[in-house]
């Protein structure tokens, strides 16, 4: 009796998981198709449901519905594994993420590791569904995509060790709780955060960094090849993983499910309240992530990987030495840590606008000297 | 695997580039990884492809990123534009003419007008001439909307957003040009001797309305972009053409101004009544991908300017030479004729040859997208793909006006 409710707990916990990835995605296609509408100076999905409420809805039946393909020649397998692997880590991220005041699905001591561990896992699925599809389109997405998140893992990390070296815990609630009293980490250490944002939006492949599947080059990318309900899965779980990507920057930047009035409704030791306010400072950020994707146009393969390793990842290495050498030997180390943090993003975002262009300049020759 | 589907046989283009592939590496200049195991890709881009404009086929040797070899492949637009000339009379021929090079209609019929004109010896009216400068002008700013739109569209979603803001004001100018003569792209409006109908009432207003806002787009445009750090990471310094290219590869129009190579038919051989007008012949210096859609930003402006200097000047009446009919028959002496005019693209040249009879016994188009697409091969080799997509979308090429 005890082993059938331990795996009733197993079934029922899975299922919201995947209920929590399905219903991220579909709100937030629908989300991203108005807004970008609206920046566009167009209507977007308006007709199915109120304000189209239910485009995407109808969109997944649709996918649902259509003849499970593998074109001839596809390492079958593989082909099938990749869009199943691709879920994975959106689903798994869940396990430690603290949703509210009372509800941590699992409160791992190591939840930090456990996070950068898991989110490395989408590149592999991406690999094994390019490789798997024998066509040059989904290889060179593949590759692309291999090459970008594993270079971009590591600027993350860099700025997720700040926020360990600032709590003091790999433990996620003591992240959340160390951010008591809108002591938020965003706000101590913003250069921090301005690195990790960006590695997480190249982890998320979006734009700017959506080469691995950028339209107008490789048709589709690794998902080429991709059809029905096995494209859904790679569809799905990249908008999803907007709202866990954003749940984690909020749980690490942003105080978590931190806000006013945590105690009023309290259901067995569980708060509500404060789900809403993390929710809410999530789509804040999905928010930032779909205006980013409007604004700003698409990298070049070249240029993806010299930010990486020539900008984030140094950047983020002197981060992490200034910020030791802050918390370490600085008397008001978080005062002291917030003014240089917030310097630091300044100069940051002034300088490299003014190199970058100095730099293009130097790059360009007038047409007459080379005749 | 199963060897459900045999390997198709690879069409001349394709084979064309396996074989330099093959050779490349008998001469022991193989793939830059080859130490690795890798080998050089024949890849597709086309007809069917999201990049392409149109159904150009771009047959791609890939080295890694890195582009080896491009063998452009053209025809899947192929009309018979030209023997369709054979078969018609010259006056049933022009709304053919709109079909060419579509996306600039105005222009194209101009240039098969004016050769007729210049055939039969027939002398437009003065306001007509105006008008067709008008006509010509905005059709000349639609198009370039419609380049710079899709090229940044190429580039990045951000184009998604500029190519939204560019057909919302391309659409401005297509309600001025369908008032004017009943068709939003396929106009059919130019006649032997002037133009179909006299300015409608009212539109002089609309369209002064429309160029005293069309500054202000432009200048939205340009904040969109220009301060971008990663468009111009991606545009400056790319795909350079020299002044040397332009001569060797007789490239015109706003690709050989950004060169520095003042070449604009308009000023230096006039027709009509450009001599009257006031405008600036735009030019830039580095002839990179940057500059070529600066060019065509500024140019929308002189344009807009052009437009304005006609509505200032122009007389009155009537817009077609003798009675209010066209001439629906002529048949112009036997001989031949050829006019060049500054199409949005580049030197568009017509030349019909008559026999005496109704109909032309031959016609020929110069292209500009057809000259300035022999550059493509030499203009993308070394580059990444990535930026063979951004040079090929500067380079602004209409299909319909290639394979006519």
């Amino acid at each position: 009796m005890h082993v059938f409710l331990e795996i009733l707990r197993c079934v029922v916990a899975i299922v919201i998981a995947y209920t929590v990835v399905f219903v991220a995605a579909l709100v937030n296609i629908v989300f991203e198709r108005r807004v970008l509408a609206f920046m566009q100076d167009r209507h977007g999905p308006n007709r199915t449901g109120w304000h189209g409420v239910l485009q995407s809805v109808a969109d997944a039946f649709k996918m649902m519905g259509k003849e499970d393909f593998a074109p001839a020649r596809v390492d079958w397998a593989m082909f099938t594994l990749a869009p199943i692997m691709v879920m994975v880590p959106a689903v798994a991220i869940q396990l430690v993420l603290p949703y509210t005041l009372g509800f941590t699905p699992q409160d791992l001591n190591v939840g930090l590791i456990y996070l950068v561990a898991i989110t490395s896992f989408t590149v592999l699925a991406i690999l094994i569904g390019g490789w798997a599809s024998y066509n040059k389109y989904s290889l060179v997405g593949a590759l692309r995509a291999g090459a970008q998140m594993i270079s971009y893992e590591i600027p993350m990390i860099l700025g997720i060790l700040v926020v360990a070296m600032i709590v003091g815990s790999l433990n996620l609630n003591a992240v959340v709780d160390f951010q008591a009293d809108a002591q938020w980490i965003g706000f101590i250490a913003p250069f921090t955060f301005l690195i990790f944002y960006v590695a997480s939006i190249a982890e998320l492949n979006r734009g700017p960094f959506d080469l691995p599947e950028s339209e107008s080059e490789l048709v589709s990318g690794y998902g080429t090849e991709y059809s029905g309900m096995r494209f859904g899965m790679f569809f799905l779980n990249e908008y999803a993983g907007l709202t866990i990507m954003s749940m984690v920057a909020v749980t690490l930047f942003f105080g978590g499910w931190r806000g006013p009035w945590n105690h009023l409704l309290m259901i067995h030791g569980i708060a509500l309240v404060p789900i809403v306010w993390f929710l809410a400072k999530s789509y804040v950020l999905v928010f930032a992530l779909v205006w980013i994707r409007l604004s700003l146009p698409r990298l070049q393969v070249d240029q993806l990987m010299d930010f990486a390793w020539k900008i984030l990842i140094p950047l983020g290495l002197l981060n992490i030495a200034a910020s030791a050498a802050i918390i370490l030997w600085a008397p008001h180390w978080k005062i002291a840590m917030a003014i240089y943090s917030w310097a630091a993003l300044i100069v940051f975002i002034v300088s490299f606008d003014f190199i970058l262009r100095w730099r293009l300049d130097r790059l360009r020759t007038n047409v007459a000297v080379l005749d | 695997m199963s060897d459900q589907f045999a390997t198709p046989v690879p069409d001349a283009a394709t084979q064309l580039a396996l074989d330099r592939i093959r050779q490349s590496e008998e001469a022991g200049h193989g793939s830059d990884m080859a130490g690795l195991g890798f080998n050089q890709v024949v890849v597709n881009m086309g007809p069917q492809h999201p990049s392409t404009h149109g159904v150009l086929r771009l047959v791609v040797t890939l080295d890694g990123e890195m582009v080896r070899d491009v063998i452009p492949v053209i025809g899947y637009l192929h009309r018979c534009k030209e023997k369709l000339a054979e078969k018609r009379t010259y006056f049933q021929y022009i709304p053919i003419v709109d079909r060419t090079e579509y996306v600039a209609s105005m222009n194209c019929e101009w240039g098969y007008v004016m050769t007729v004109e210049k055939l039969a010896g027939i002398e437009p009216t003065r306001r007509a001439e105006f008008i067709r400068v008008i006509a010509a002008e905005l059709n000349r700013i639609a198009s370039h909307l419609v380049a710079v739109g899709t090229f940044v569209a190429d580039l990045a979603p951000l184009g998604t957003a500029m190519v939204f803001y560019m057909f919302r004001d391309r659409e401005i100018i297509l309600d001025l040009l369908e008032s004017l003569s009943g068709a939003r792209m396929m106009f059919n409006y130019f006649r032997f001797g002037g133009v179909r109908y006299d300015l409608p009432d009212g539109w002089v207003e609309q369209c002064r309305d429309f160029l005293d806002r069309f500054p202000k787009m432009v200048d939205e445009y340009e904040a969109l972009v220009k301060t971008n750090a990663i468009f111009l990471q991606r545009t400056m310094g790319k795909g350079v053409i020299t002044r040397q290219d332009v001569a060797d590869y007789a490239i015109t129009g706003p690709n050989a101004r950004a060169s520095g190579v003042a070449t604009d038919l308009r000023r230096t051989r006039p027709y009509s009544v450009y001599p009257e007008l006031d405008f600036n012949v735009c030019l830039a210096e580095h002839g990179d991908v940057f500059d070529r859609y600066q060019v065509r930003i500024d140019e929308m402006r002189e344009s807009a300017k052009i437009v304005r200097q006609c509505l200032d000047m122009l007389p009155r009446g009537p817009v077609q030479v003798g009675s209010l009919r066209p001439p629906y028959v002529i048949t112009p002496p036997p001989g031949s004729a050829y006019t060049a005019q500054e199409n949005p693209r580049g030197e568009y040249g017509t030349y019909i040859v008559a026999d005496g009879s109704r109909y032309p016994y031959r016609l020929k188009y110069r292209d500009p997208c057809f000259i300035n697409l022999q550059i493509f091969p030499k203009l993308l080799r070394g580059n990444k793909i990535a930026d063979a997509v951004a040079i090929s979308g500067s380079m602004d090429l209409v299909l319909g006006g290639i394979d006519r």
